[in-house]
């Protein structure tokens, strides 16, 4: 009784071929090719760590690393407690509250260049949804235009990205929550514990498995961030929001400096790689925990 | 719970869908505006043409006009096509992985989920000249293909649907002399539809609002998908917010439509992305 020996090979091709001809073996190229000085038309040629070289010896660059840490940074600890606030808000046990958990997780299937336009429009100077309410109802001359300035623009960013995922996060935090034991709330409400007490001594610690994944997803996220860039401020005003990965397309796709490029989704690569390792690792950990 | 509770509880969570509200429907009620009505000084949030003559003239503007009704076709077929052939590559690596054993079974599954978290602007740029070599430059195949063979999300989610269900059922249907190809096909697979559901709303949901290859394979106008045709009119008639709004209510109403009548498949489906992946 058993499956012949060539089937799970048959029945792996697609994934097979999905694996080295799109992820891996573009992976390995992706690494030679940054050490090459390369573009479309010309075939690529060897110069070792120059890209590198350049790269850090930019001031651009420097300034794209620190909009991407800027972004991460702020991106990860507003969603995760944004979502978790909404997480225990929709857990308690009252009416509709899965009517309100859809409802929050409507930004989340909406797609990011949707939620752009919108966001564009209700933040555009003078005419912009915020400006006419503003106006309406408070007697303020100019508000700053919000992604136009660039002093702003990258914040403007991180608050719609906020907007847009904290449903998803949301979603996560939710799982984890219900699977802490009713018992533990039982035990302290007859202790007479507050929902502060509460929260903090029952909910949190045992919520740390599920926090530290929301953590790596979250961080894997603002890194991945491409499409709100691309249809909100184009990287600009002159490079204030731009972050890693939109710098790799502009490189590679406008500018068509293929090696340069690749050498910074190199960089990518190993950020997050540090981080799926770091959560492979600990995920391991949490198994015992659980246990 | 006491009452007061209760009330501050449902005061948060309407101030709070107000806020993830708002957008949307001050949107929705916009894309009836004329550009007139949405640059006027006094806004107001009931259109003036609504249930009235003209109410509908934005809609028909950019689905004719601007090709949008071409680009919405664009997004049914790439989504539909890259998320059915996901279903096909993880419901049958998803199969192998939970039922079969093989060589290098551990170190294949281990390379799909490190590599899943890896972004896609880390492997585009050698994808590209793959792309360019096969002569795939403005043809849908570049956003099909890839999406399709890379689902180690669908794998994933298959190979625990699969491992779940009981020895029983294969040493019942190996006794009836079954092939691998039926076991799999007319004995197991029937058993994954949540499972199925859940990844095909998921893939079609990636791929409808997926940007970056559309904007990178296609500069053909006829090939647009609905999101690159939006981010295109954006860039190009940026002003025209009254166009602009219709256009993106239509890029979200099918998926909207798709989460309404499936919610329950789409956060199960999400749920075991994040938890499990």
């Amino acid at each position: 009784m058993k499956y012949k020996k060539i089937t799970p090979w048959l029945f792996l091709i697609p994934t097979l071929l999905g694996l080295i001809f799109f992820r891996l073996g573009p992976m390995l190229a992706a690494g030679l090719a940054s050490f090459t000085r390369w573009n479309v038309f010309s075939p690529p040629e060897w110069i070792g760590f120059g890209n590198y070289i350049e790269l850090f010896n930019s001031g651009t660059f420097q300034m794209i690393l620190k909009n991407t840490f800027i972004f991460s940074g702020l991106f990860v600890p507003g969603v995760m407690a944004a979502a978790l606030f909404l997480a225990l808000l929709v857990n308690n046990k009252l009416r509709g509250m899965t009517f309100f958990r859809g409802l929050f997780y409507l930004p989340v299937i909406t797609s990011v260049v949707s939620v752009g336009v919108i966001w564009s429009w209700i933040l555009s100077p003078r005419f912009g949804l915020l400006y006419q309410l503003v106006n309406k109802f408070f007697d303020i001359a100019r508000l700053p235009s919000f992604l136009g300035q660039p002093e702003y623009a990258l914040y403007t960013l991180i608050f719609v990205y906020v907007w847009k995922m904290a449903g998803y996060q949301m979603i996560l935090f939710l799982a984890g929550l219900q699977n802490i034991p009713q018992v533990y709330y039982e035990a302290a409400t007859i202790d007479g514990a507050s929902i502060w007490q509460k929260f903090r001594y029952i909910t949190l610690p045992l919520l740390t498995p599920t926090t530290f994944f929301v953590l790596i997803i979250s961080i894997i996220m603002s890194l991945k961030t491409f499409e709100l860039t691309y249809i909100m401020t184009q990287g600009g005003p002159n490079y204030a929001s731009t972050t890693l990965i939109y710098s790799i397309y502009v490189n590679a796709f406008k500018h068509f400096r293929m090696g340069f490029a690749s050498a910074m989704s190199y960089i990518l690569f190993i950020i997050v790689a540090v981080f799926t390792y770091l959560n492979f690792k600990f995920k391991k950990r949490w198994v015992h925990y659980s246990e | 719970m006491s009452l007061g509770r209760k009330i501050i509880i449902y005061t948060i969570l309407i101030a709070i869908s107000l806020t993830t509200l708002f957008p949307f429907l001050w949107m929705v009620s916009s894309s009836f505006k004329t550009m007139g009505e949405i640059f006027s000084l006094t806004p107001s949030f009931i259109p003036d043409n609504i249930f009235a003559e003209g109410m509908w003239d934005n809609y028909k503007a950019i689905l004719q006009e601007y090709n949008f009704l071409r680009f919405i076709f664009n997004s049914f077929v790439v989504a539909g096509l890259a998320a059915l052939g996901q279903l096909f590559t993880c419901s049958l690596g998803g199969f192998a992985f939970a039922r079969m054993e093989f060589r290098f079974k551990e170190v294949i599954f281990a390379l799909m989920l490190a590599t899943m978290m890896m972004p896609i602007q880390v492997t585009i740029i050698p994808e590209y000249f793959i792309m360019l070599k096969l002569n795939w430059y403005n043809t849908y195949l570049p956003l099909i293909v890839p999406s399709m063979l890379i689902g180690s999300f669908g794998t994933f989610l298959l190979r625990s649907t699969f491992e779940n269900m009981p020895s029983s059922m294969e040493e019942a249907a190996f006794i009836d002399g079954v092939s691998d190809w039926q076991m799999f096909y007319m004995v197991f697979l029937p058993n994954a539809k949540p499972a199925l559901a859940s990844l095909f709303i998921i893939a079609f949901m990636n791929n409808w609002n997926a940007l970056l290859r559309p904007v990178i394979y296609i500069d053909k106008p006829d090939l647009y998908t609905i999101t690159m045709g939006l981010a295109m009119f954006k860039g190009n008639y940026g002003t025209q917010w009254h166009l602009l709004l219709a256009g993106s209510v239509l890029s979200i109403l099918p998926l909207l439509v798709v989460y309404m009548s499936m919610q329950k498949y789409f956060v199960r489906g999400m749920l075991t992305t994040g938890t499990k992946g």
